[in-house]
């Protein structure tokens, strides 16, 4: 139960023998990529090039279609050349695979994480060393747009870029951060969880991360184009018709993005369904699991609509089609239906996978049971339904049909429900608990407290009339920044330091750790509870500019903005150093009952040396002799199954 | 549990809402309400938030108390009370709140019926939205278009509203009632002014760069000095339409293309800063070194090409080279014409 990954060489294949010379061009790596994007840049400007001579079209060399068409043949040039497609080719075009070697799977160098890698565990660091490199990023580019509305007037950056730096910094934050990072905790703990040894398909999960840093890229370089200053909801006609070249940047971007979601959720659905250990039933599931469960239907029902709106925004933009085109009959709405009918699920698509951190933070740091835990599994459930019948609520002012508000209105304040269920339940798991204060014990009490806020903000926003006065205002920033921040970042950071161990085989520093959180509580608070006011007072959203007399207290989010944003420099440097130099960690630090915590840290390459048979449920704390599993050679005792 | 246990979280509970209907009441939060339908919305705001505030208390009692009352000491290995859930307390948790929304959706729902009732007896104005600028048209007044809203006190006004390019959005914070503009279709907006003043017109919908700049005014009137503006803005253009050089026309095309929203001119009576003063146009194309008129024209067509200082480039939309040439030369005309010789 305590062996570690290099004790296992004896039982591993090894990766094949590498390659010498000139055949190592050849071998799927690094050294691949430059030909073979080359040779993929290649084909699609030929392709581009011999359509255009066929059909007669003028001029032949167009960069604006070119480079929408690179940007899907490069990427698959870069994903073939690293070997994303070598075993699938090979099957393909009959050539001998290698299915059972798992060459590809763990890690024994930092060089392992740097290449297409089958195991769950290194794909999961991946994901999160990934999508927190884009948080970095578009936590900065808030920086900026925080020194630019310090004061009124223009200062730094133009009224375009402005409008860039806010696009692009919703785009990586949602795309490349929160929804990612949650799939990246996901991949290193579901399988261990449910008492695999992988996850059900291991290629796509490698192909479904590589994708990831390609989509960032993208989106990053819309500001090079440039042009992307339509809003990460990237409203048609002004994205699709009245933008520059940038806004293809974000239609290719979140395309990128959304095939990898879609590609881990499929994931995370058969790995769920068919790969529970013995006795592993779904009433026994750790709520983590619920809730990725749960977040992998929506996101497999809804991210197809948000790749169909982008593609026909895209085709208006570059193909001249006629989509949103109000002067070809085109229908201005349609997109905004399009659009929220993926973007409304996706709130819960970053949400629900923290209510699942939150659910075992809580447990775990309370010493006690989940409180009504069928009820909680269900509320998911039910927030999953809902949450496909509530799109309209973002466009009570957009000149929809009428009609339409008061039922979107009904069933978004039902929500409310299911949600205030969870709430109310985390809370009756403390009482009667035995508090343990550690840093992620903090985070997930300060998400519920600030996710409490951003709910009853909510059942503002879902009331039509208040809606149609602060829709579109700095409310709305407010808004979703105590959902997204208070939210979903805070059960990131509750998450990230609670399997640190787990990941790593070291501890992070508690001091540093604490410090961290009650410097981003505070410096949150400080800097988004007086958005609330200015949105109220007047103060639209997306502008580079604001009437004087919101100065004073623009100038105080601002400062409280850079105190917030330095708070995270406490985090980088605790991980960093931790994760060099921390004391090891033993196997189960939190003395937590789920089986992540029954195998060593980090766990074996193929997670348990055993396969675990699951007796009771995974909150079990304060019952007498429960277990929740026990393993080969371990005999389950009647007794046992009474606690089942 | 115990009555001293309750008795002391109802104390934090009460503590708690204390603090938050303080900061509710202290802080000003909403704009004077100038419009009959802010006064519905405000109403539905307090509501609201009576019932936050009462939801808030009791979450963050039970964590302050918990946090405090239920801290583990450092050396407590100790296991919490294995309590796996209570069916009478789950199913009251699931129904108050159930109750408690409804009610909001009913008077949410009932506010909005009220606030879209549109009386026999209104005003109509056409809204027009382009990048960057406003205009609005008077049918009732032989289709008087300003670029600033003129409105008599307490009559029910129904904007009839429509975009030319992309999406806007009309705000006036103070009205409380906010509507898109989408190109392609109609929508619309009633308001009843209740109070005198002047109030901004604010786009909230993302519409391109000069999206922060996209403002105007809502001025409420007496009737009877609304009546009088009429008569004496009605004079105005008729007289400028008598006089030579076709400043009638001009002046038409200046305020129904929308410069007004952004520029000062004399002859227009116009006062906006977004852009730069009309009034100095003479000045400006010495400095550039050009004809009084062919800077002028050039300005229109192709905004980027003198770009006076203290402005920024691609703010005044291109949109306008696509003027009628007879529209142009009236607007170059009554430009050139109403600069201090």
């Amino acid at each position: 139960m305590t062996t570690t990954a290099a004790a296992h060489d004896d039982l591993h294949a090894g990766p094949a023998p590498p390659p010498r010379g000139w055949r190592r061009l050849l071998a799927p790596g690094w050294l691949r990529v430059p030909w073979m994007s080359a040779l993929f840049f290649g084909i699609g400007l030929g392709i581009t090039l011999l359509v255009r001579w066929a059909e007669g079209w003028h001029p032949i060399w167009d960069g604006q279609v070119i480079t929408t068409v690179e940007l899907t043949a490069v990427p698959f040039g870069i994903l073939a050349g690293i070997g994303g497609f070598d075993y699938w080719a090979r099957y393909a075009i009959g050539s001998p695979t290698r299915p059972e070697d798992h060459s590809g799977h763990g890690a024994y160098s930092w060089r392992d994480y740097f290449r297409v890698n089958t195991d769950h565990k290194v794909i999961g660091v991946q994901y999160l060393v990934t999508t927190i490199f884009f948080f970095v990023a578009a936590g900065l580019t808030a920086m900026i747009m925080r020194a630019e509305l310090a004061r009124p007037g223009m200062q730094y950056v133009g009224n375009q870029v402005f409008n860039e730096l806010f696009s692009v910094h919703a785009a990586l934050m949602i795309f490349l951060f929160i929804i990612p990072a949650f799939a990246g905790l996901g991949n290193y703990v579901i399988p261990l969880m449910i008492g695999a040894p992988d996850m059900a398909f291991p290629r796509l999960n490698a192909l479904s991360f590589w994708l990831l840093p390609i989509a960032g890229l993208i989106m990053l370089s819309s500001f090079i184009v440039p042009g992307f200053g339509c809003g990460w909801t990237g409203y048609a006609p002004l994205c699709s018709t009245h933008q520059e070249l940038g806004a293809v940047f974000f239609n290719m971007g979140v395309q990128w993005a959304g095939a990898s979601s879609i590609m881990t959720a499929l994931n995370f659905l058969v790995t769920i369904i068919t790969m529970r250990a013995p006795g592993m039933t779904f009433w026994r599931l750790p709520l983590l699991v619920w809730a990725n469960f749960t977040t992998s239907l929506l996101v497999v029902i809804a991210t197809p609509f948000i790749a169909g709106s982008q593609f026909m925004s895209m085709f208006d933009h570059i193909m001249h089609t006629n989509f949103f085109n109000y002067e070809a009959g085109g229908y201005v709405l349609g997109y905004q239906h399009i659009f929220w009918f993926y973007s409304h699920p996706a709130v819960y698509i970053m949400m629900l996978p923290g209510f699942g951190i939150a659910s075992e933070v809580i447990s775990t740091f309370a010493r006690k049971p989940i409180f009504g835990y069928r009820l909680m599994a269900l509320s998911l459930m039910a927030i999953l339904v809902l949450g496909f019948s509530v799109w309209a609520h973002h466009m009570f002012v957009s000149g929809m049909a009428p009609w339409l508000r008061v039922p979107m209105m009904v069933t978004s304040v039902v929500i409310a429900v299911p949600t205030g269920i969870k709430v109310f339940s985390w809370l009756a798991t403390l009482w009667e608990g035995k508090l343990n204060f550690s840093t992620p014990m903090l985070f997930a009490l300060g998400f519920v407290s600030m996710f409490v806020i951003g709910g009853l903000s909510g059942i503002y926003l879902a009331a039509v009339p208040i809606d149609i006065h602060v829709s579109d205002t700095y409310f709305v920033v407010a808004h979703i920044h105590y959902v997204l921040f208070g939210g979903s970042l805070f059960t990131i950071f509750a998450g990230i330091y609670y399997w640190f161990p787990k990941m790593t085989g070291r501890m992070y520093n508690e001091r540093l750790g604490k410090l961290h959180f009650w410097l981003t509580f505070i410096g949150f608070n400080a800097t988004f509870f007086p958005m609330h006011y200015l949105g109220i007072q007047g103060m639209p959203r997306r502008v580079s500019d604001y009437a004087p007399r919101f100065a004073d207290l623009n100038f105080f989010i601002s400062i409280a903005s850079f105190f917030l944003g330095a708070s995270t420099l406490v985090f980088l440097y605790n991980m960093i150093v931790s994760w060099n130099r921390g004391e090891p960690a033993p196997a189960n630090p939190w003395r937590a009952h789920t089986l992540e915590w029954q195998v060593s840290s980090p766990p074996p390459v193929f997670n348990f040396d055993e396969i675990p048979q699951v007796v009771g449920g995974p909150y079990e704390y304060g019952v007498p002799g429960a277990r929740h599993a026990v393993f080969n050679g371990d005999r389950v005792t009647e007794e046992e199954e009474v606690h089942a | 549990m115990r009555r001293g246990v309750l008795v002391r979280l109802v104390a934090v509970g009460l503590a708690v809402a204390a603090v938050t209907l303080a900061v509710a009441l202290f802080v000003p939060w909403l704009p004077t309400p100038a419009s009959k339908q802010a006064d519905r919305i405000d109403f539905v705001f307090w509501f609201v938030t009576a019932i936050s505030i009462a939801i808030f208390a009791l979450v963050v009692a039970v964590i302050l108390y918990s946090v405090v009352r239920f801290r583990a000491a450092p050396d407590d290995d100790s296991d919490g009370a294995p309590i796996h859930g209570n069916t009478t307390l789950e199913i009251a948790w699931t129904a108050v709140p159930a109750v408690l929304v409804t009610v909001i959706a009913v008077v949410s729902a009932v506010a909005l019926a009220q606030n879209e009732h549109l009386p026999k007896n209104h005003l109509r104005v056409n809204v027009t939205a382009q990048q960057w600028v406003w205009s609005f048209t008077y049918p009732k007044y032989q289709g008087l278009t300003i670029s600033q809203l003129r409105l008599p006190l307490g009559e029910t006004v129904q904007l009839k509203m429509h975009a030319l390019d992309v999406i806007h959005s009309f705000w006036v914070p103070q009205f409380g009632q906010k509507q898109d503009l989408v190109p392609g279709i109609t929508t619309q907006l009633i308001i009843t002014p209740k109070r005198l003043g002047t109030y901004p017109v604010v786009c909230t919908e993302l519409c391109g760069e000069g999206h922060a700049l996209m403002r105007s005014e809502a001025i409420v009137m007496k009737p009877k000095a609304f009546a009088a503006w009429v008569v004496a803005e009605q004079r105005a253009v008729a007289k400028a339409s008598q006089a030579p050089g076709g400043g009638g026309a001009g002046l038409a095309a200046f305020n129904s293309n929308g410069c007004s929203g952004c520029h000062t001119f004399k002859p227009a009576g116009s006062n906006a800063t977004t852009g730069p003063d009309l009034d100095n146009l003479a000045a400006d194309a010495a400095r550039a070194g050009k004809p009084l008129e062919a800077f002028a024209r050039t300005s229109i067509v192709d905004p980027n090409a003198y770009i006076e200082k203290g402005y920024q480039p691609n703010i005044m939309p291109s949109t306008f080279k696509s003027l009628p040439k007879q529209q142009l030369d009236a607007l170059v005309q009554f430009l050139t014409a109403g600069q201090k010789k």
